[in-house]
C-alpha cells in the first residue's frame, strides 16, 4: 500500500482537526498503518513486527488527539508520522536492549554466585553432621542462646533472656552475655577444628 | 473489507483514548460484565467488525446522528444497539462524576443497574 497523494492527506487532516466525524480516526489507521510500518520495516534497525504496529498505532494516537500539532506548511502529513514513528520505533528498540542487557548481566550475577546442584547436596550432608556434633557437643540450655548467636542476634537483653540469666545491673549482665557468648564460640571453634 | 494484523492491537491500543469507541466499548464491557463475543453479538456484528468501529471516534454532539449513520452505513452493525451501549457508558459516567464531585470520593464503577440488553424487546 502506498501514501496517499498530498491533497488527499490534506483533506483527512481536515477532517481530523473537525474532531466531529466519527471514520476519520479510522481512515487514518487505514491509510497510514501499512505504509509507515513498512518503512519502519526497511530501515536498519529492523523492529519485529509487533514493534513497528506498536509504534506506528502510537504515534497515529497521539496525531489523533493532537492534530494541530501537525504543521502543514513544514511537511506532509505521511512525513511527518513517518518521522514520529521511526523515533518512536528506536525509542523502543533501545529500551528493550537496555532491557535484555540489564536481564542478561543480572543473569550472569545469579550464574556466578550460584552453587553447582552437587556441591549443594554436599554442602546439606555437611551441615546434617555437623549439626548432629553440635547437638551433641552444646547442653540443651545453651542451645536457644546457641541459635541465636548464629542468626546474628547482638542484643544483650534477647540473650541474657535466652541464656536465662537473672535480673543484674547492665554492665554485670552484659559481662555475663560475653562470658557465656566467648564459651560458646570457643566450643564452636573446638568442633571446627575437630572437623 | 480485509482485515489487517495491526487491526486487533491498533483496537487494544485505542482503549487508553477516552474520545474512542474503544474506550466506550471497553467501559460497557466492565460495567455489565461482557465478553469481547458477547459484546459483538450485541450489536449484531462481527468480533472483526468490532475492532474496526473501535478505531472510530465515539459520535457525540449536535451530529450524533450524521455520525452514528456514517458508522453503520460502512458497517454492518445493529444501529439502535450501538446507539444504546453508547447511551449506557455515557450516563453511567456521568452519574460517576456527578457522584464523585458531590463526595469527594472515588467513582462507583458498578452504578447503574442493568434493565436489559442492547437488541432485546422492551415490553410496550
Amino acid at each position: 500500500m502506498r501514501f496517499p497523494s498530498q491533497a488527499e492527506e490534506q483533506a483527512l487532516h481536515e477532517r481530523v482537526l473537525k474532531k466531529n466525524e466519527a471514520l476519520a480516526s479510522q481512515d487514518v489507521f487505514r491509510v497510514f498503518m501499512d505504509p509507515i510500518t513498512r518503512v519502519l520495516c526497511r530501515s536498519r534497525r529492523r523492529p519485529e513486527d509487533d514493534e513497528a504496529y506498536d509504534a506506528v498505532c502510537d504515534v497515529l494516537m497521539e496525531y489523533l488527539e493532537n492534530p494541530e500539532r501537525y504543521q502543514a506548511h513544514r511537511s506532509r502529513l505521511s512525513s511527518y508520522l513517518t518521522r514520529n514513528a521511526e523515533m518512536q520505533a528506536r525509542d523502543t528498540h533501545r529500551a528493550r536492549e537496555a532491557r535484555q542487557r540489564r536481564e542478561r548481566e543480572f543473569g550472569e550475577v545469579i550464574e556466578l554466585r550460584a552453587t553447582a546442584p552437587n556441591r549443594s547436596l554436599e554442602i546439606n550432608v555437611e551441615v546434617g553432621h555437623l549439626m548432629g556434633r553440635l547437638e551433641q557437643a552444646i547442653q540443651e540450655r545453651d542451645r536457644a542462646a546457641f541459635g541465636l548467636i548464629l542468626q546474628g542476634e547482638r542484643s544483650t537483653d534477647a540473650l541474657a533472656k535466652a541464656m536465662n540469666l537473672p535480673t543484674l545491673p547492665e554492665k554485670e549482665l552484659r559481662r555475663e552475655v560475653k562470658r557465656n557468648r566467648d564459651r560458646l564460640m570457643k566450643t564452636l571453634g573446638r568442633i571446627g577444628k575437630e572437623e | 473489507m480485509s482485515n489487517p494484523d495491526w487491526l486487533e492491537r491498533a483496537a487494544l491500543r485505542a482503549q487508553r483514548a477516552s474520545w474512542t469507541l474503544a474506550y466506550t466499548f471497553e467501559r460497557y464491557r466492565q460495567l455489565e460484565e461482557r465478553t469481547e463475543a458477547e459484546l459483538a453479538r450485541d450489536l449484531c456484528c462481527t468480533r472483526e467488525v468490532l475492532y474496526w468501529l473501535c478505531l472510530c471516534r465515539k459520535p457525540e454532539g449536535p451530529d450524533f446522528d450524521t455520525q452514528v449513520t456514517a458508522i453503520t452505513e460502512r458497517h454492518e452493525v445493529n444501529r439502535k444497539a450501538l446507539v444504546d451501549v453508547i447511551r449506557h457508558v455515557e450516563i453511567v459516567e456521568a452519574l460517576s462524576k456527578q457522584v464523585t464531585a458531590a463526595n469527594g470520593e472515588e467513582p462507583p464503577l458498578q452504578m447503574a443497574a442493568r434493565d436489559r440488553v442492547p437488541g432485546e424487546k422492551t415490553s410496550p
